[in-house]
This record gives structure tokens, C-alpha cells and sequence, in this order.
């Protein structure tokens, strides 16, 4: 999969899921700041990206993503790409 | 000389027999229930289950196998069991028991939603966890931001519809707003109230009253096409019916209905003491006994079941966590009654074009 790919898939969850406007989902975007998720958003879209991407994703590593760039990276590190 | 004056109440019943009135809806709608959430559990769940279950109600009891069967009459219909080996507890933090308990009654009830095993969830359980679980594994509807516990509210002379009462201690004018939208749907297709009109609960009549996230969600609840806006109320307006949906934030919320229930109880208490204090008054008792027994059903939590979260793909019922079996049956005839109403799809169409934000 490709960064564009992964990004993609990213932001289509978090359009669809999370109901965050498509237009505020940029690399560089907060998920706290920018797009006006909460914690429980945030676990959604971790179990949401780990049932899309076929991963576990611990608390400890979540606790990590504080972007949607972090998202991405964190996917594409584990997919070893 | 009998029946001369309109009772004060509309009695709940009234609500709750429409939900199984109208002669076109005999689909068979199945609710999963958490058999083992609440004080009473699982024994008056069940006992509630069994009295809403028939033919167009099927009853998926969600617990311990072993201790569930043994409570269920031989030979009964509409009923079935689904084994969920752990329960959550009361004081567990809502989103980690929902990850670290797979296996509770209240996650494996919500996975039979999400895969269309069962129509609607109904839990007496730790509520945040249901919320959480809710949130997490039915998913809300596309453009809901937040999901709302939205209540029936005992009221003269009709019950108005009040939320959010918990799931949210902090919100955003933007939800305040969905929250009108929603409330309004609610009070339409869940206590057939044909044009509900919406306030907002704050400190004062006027737009410019009330925190700066209220004052915002004023504007943007007013500007709102959809909803059929009053403006604002205050408290002592909810009782009195100047709106049949009343909005505001969780904490609030929450407040506002233990502070209604509280006072209801207390004024009751103080009927009863009343009447119990001469043979006189006694007297007065026995006379108004049947029309104040109205009054009392009327302002009983049990009697409504329960409230709806507002906002999710399916609807899941959170019923008191003290129910007996008359709260769990109408909270269970309440899940059916949001599978079978327009109410989700109205949601979706009302919440899903705009994508959540104006």
C-alpha cells in the first residue's frame, strides 16, 4: 500500500466514522485541534484502522497519534512499507 | 358526576400502547437485551423481557447461559439466549471495560446489533459503558457528531422529550444543535407528538443569555430550517410544557432529571404522610386514591422504561439501572418501537446532508 493509499483509507474513516469534515483531513491536521475529536472518537478510529488494516494497535502506541500524519506513519511502519 | 374535569396527566400508557397500536406494523423486530446489567439482574430483566416478547417482539437474552435458562419457563416462544461470560461493572472506567471485555453481556448485545443478529439493544448496566460500547461497535449515523441520551419526561398535561441527560458532560454549540434535530425526531416518532416545537434550556428568556456556548447555539439552532424552534426556556419551564423537546448539555441534563425525580418523590412522600394523618384526611385519601394513583404512574421513571441514545445506526435503550420488570419491559418495547418508527432514518436524512456542521 502506498502513503497515498494508507492516507486515503484514513481519512475515509474518519469522513464516514467520525463524521469529521472532509476538507479539515490534511496530513499536518490535530485530531484534538483540528478536527474536534474526543477520546472516545480516537478509540474508534483506532479500532476502526485495526480492523481495516488488519492490526492491533495497543493503548500505549495509540496514546502516540496525535495527527493524522502519526496515523499514516504508524500504518505504513507496520505494514512494512 | 363522574369524569367531570380532564385529569392533569396524560398517563404514560397512553405513549407506550401507541407504540403497539398500529395495525400496519406487524414485523417481528428482535431485541437483544443485557441480562445481566442493573440492580435487579438478572432475575426482574428477565421477568420484564418475557412480558414484552410475542410475536412481533423477539427477546435475545444476553448473560451467563447457566444462570439465564434456568429462569425461563418451559416451552416458551419468542425468547432465545446468547451466552456472554463476563459482566462490566458499575465502577469500571466505561472505554476500557468495553476493550478489555469482549465477552460482557453488554459488548457481545451490541456486536448482535452491529451484525444484524438483533434490531435494537436494550442494557439497566453501566450506562457510560454502553455508551461507550454503543459508540464503538454500533457506530452513529453518518454526520451525528455526538450521541444523546434523550428521555421521556413526566409532564402536565403530556410527557416532553429531554436530552441529552448523560452521555456527553461537555458539548459544543454545533451538538446542541444536532441534539434539536434529533430531540425533535424523537418526540415525533417515538411519542407521536405530530409538530414538536424545541427550547433550549438556559438561564434566561432572551438569545443573549447564558454561557457563550449557549448563546452560539441559540444562533445556530435558530437558523436552523429543520427545527421547529421556541427559544429559549429556563428551568421552571420544563415541567410546565412550554416546549415538548427540551435541549441541553449532559451535565446538565443529568442534573435537571435526578432534581425532577428527586422533587416528584419527595412531594409525593409528602402527600402520602399527609393523608396518613387523621381519620379525616384519611378519608380524603380513599377519595382521591384512584386519580392520585394516575398522578403517581405518571411521574414513575419505571412506566417510560428507559431512554434512547439518540444518534446511533440502531436504536439501544438505557434503561434505569434500579428497573424492575415493568421498567424492562417498556424499555424493551421501546427499542422496538425506535426499530420499527421513522426515527433513524429521519436522522439520517436530517443529519447526513449537511455532514454534521452548518
Amino acid at each position: 500500500m502506498t502513503r497515498e493509499e494508507v492516507f486515503e483509507q484514513v481519512k475515509k474513516i474518519l469522513v464516514e466514522t467520525l463524521s469529521v469534515d472532509e476538507e479539515k483531513v490534511t496530513m499536518e491536521a490535530r485530531f484534538q485541534e483540528d478536527l474536534e475529536t474526543d477520546s472516545l472518537d480516537l478509540v474508534e478510529l483506532v479500532m476502526t484502522m485495526e480492523e481495516k488494516f488488519g492490526l492491533k494497535i495497543s493503548d500505549e502506541e495509540a496514546a502516540q497519534i496525535k495527527t493524522v500524519g502519526d496515523a499514516v506513519d504508524f500504518v505504513m511502519a507496520r505494514l512494512g512499507a | 358526576m363522574r369524569g367531570s374535569g380532564r385529569r392533569p396527566y396524560t398517563s404514560p400508557h397512553e405513549v407506550t400502547d401507541a407504540w403497539s397500536a398500529a395495525a400496519d406494523d406487524r414485523r417481528c423486530v428482535r431485541v437483544a437485551v443485557d441480562a445481566m446489567g442493573g440492580d435487579h439482574a438478572p432475575g426482574e430483566v428477565v421477568a420484564g423481557a418475557l412480558r414484552a416478547a410475542g410475536p412481533t417482539l423477539h427477546v435475545v437474552l444476553v448473560g451467563d447461559e447457566a444462570r439465564l435458562r434456568p429462569l425461563l419457563p418451559g416451552g416458551v416462544e419468542h425468547v432465545s439466549v446468547v451466552h456472554a461470560p463476563d459482566v462490566i461493572g458499575y465502577d469500571e472506567e466505561p472505554v476500557a471495560a468495553v476493550r478489555r471485555r469482549p465477552g460482557s453481556s453488554i459488548v457481545v448485545g451490541l456486536r448482535l446489533v452491529h451484525e444484524g443478529e438483533a434490531d435494537a439493544f436494550v442494557s439497566a448496566g453501566n450506562t457510560g459503558a454502553v455508551v461507550a460500547g454503543a459508540v464503538l461497535h454500533v457506530h452513529r449515523i453518518r454526520g451525528v457528531l455526538r450521541p444523546a441520551i434523550c428521555t421521556i419526561m413526566p409532564c402536565m398535561p403530556a410527557p416532553i422529550a429531554f436530552l441529552d441527560v448523560g452521555a456527553n458532560a461537555e458539548v459544543r454549540p454545533e451538538h446542541l444543535r444536532q441534539f434539536a434535530v434529533m430531540g425533535q425526531a424523537f418526540a415525533r416518532e417515538v411519542m407521536g407528538i405530530a409538530e414538536p416545537t424545541v427550547g433550549l434550556l438556559s438561564i434566561g428568556e432572551e438569545p443573549t443569555k447564558g454561557t457563550p456556548d449557549v448563546i452560539e447555539a441559540h444562533r445556530l439552532i435558530a437558523a436552523d430550517p429543520r427545527v421547529r424552534f421556541y427559544g429559549n426556556i429556563e428551568g421552571r419551564d420544563i415541567m410546565n410544557r412550554t416546549v415538548d423537546v427540551v435541549v441541553t448539555d449532559g451535565f446538565t441534563g443529568n442534573v435537571c432529571l435526578k432534581t425532577v425525580e428527586g422533587t416528584a418523590k419527595a412531594i409525593l412522600r409528602a402527600l402520602r404522610e399527609t393523608i396518613g394523618l387523621s381519620p379525616l384526611t384519611k378519608l380524603g385519601g380513599l377519595l382521591l386514591a384512584r386519580d392520585l394513583r394516575v398522578v403517581r404512574d405518571a411521574l414513575d421513571p419505571e412506566e417510560f422504561g428507559g431512554a434512547l441514545l439518540v444518534g446511533m445506526r440502531a436504536p439501544v435503550v438505557i434503561a434505569h439501572g434500579n428497573s424492575r420488570a415493568r421498567g424492562i419491559e417498556q424499555a424493551v418495547r421501546m427499542g422496538r418501537r425506535g426499530a420499527v418508527s421513522d426515527l433513524l432514518p429521519s436522522i439520517g436524512r436530517e443529519l447526513g446532508a449537511d455532514g454534521g456542521s452548518v
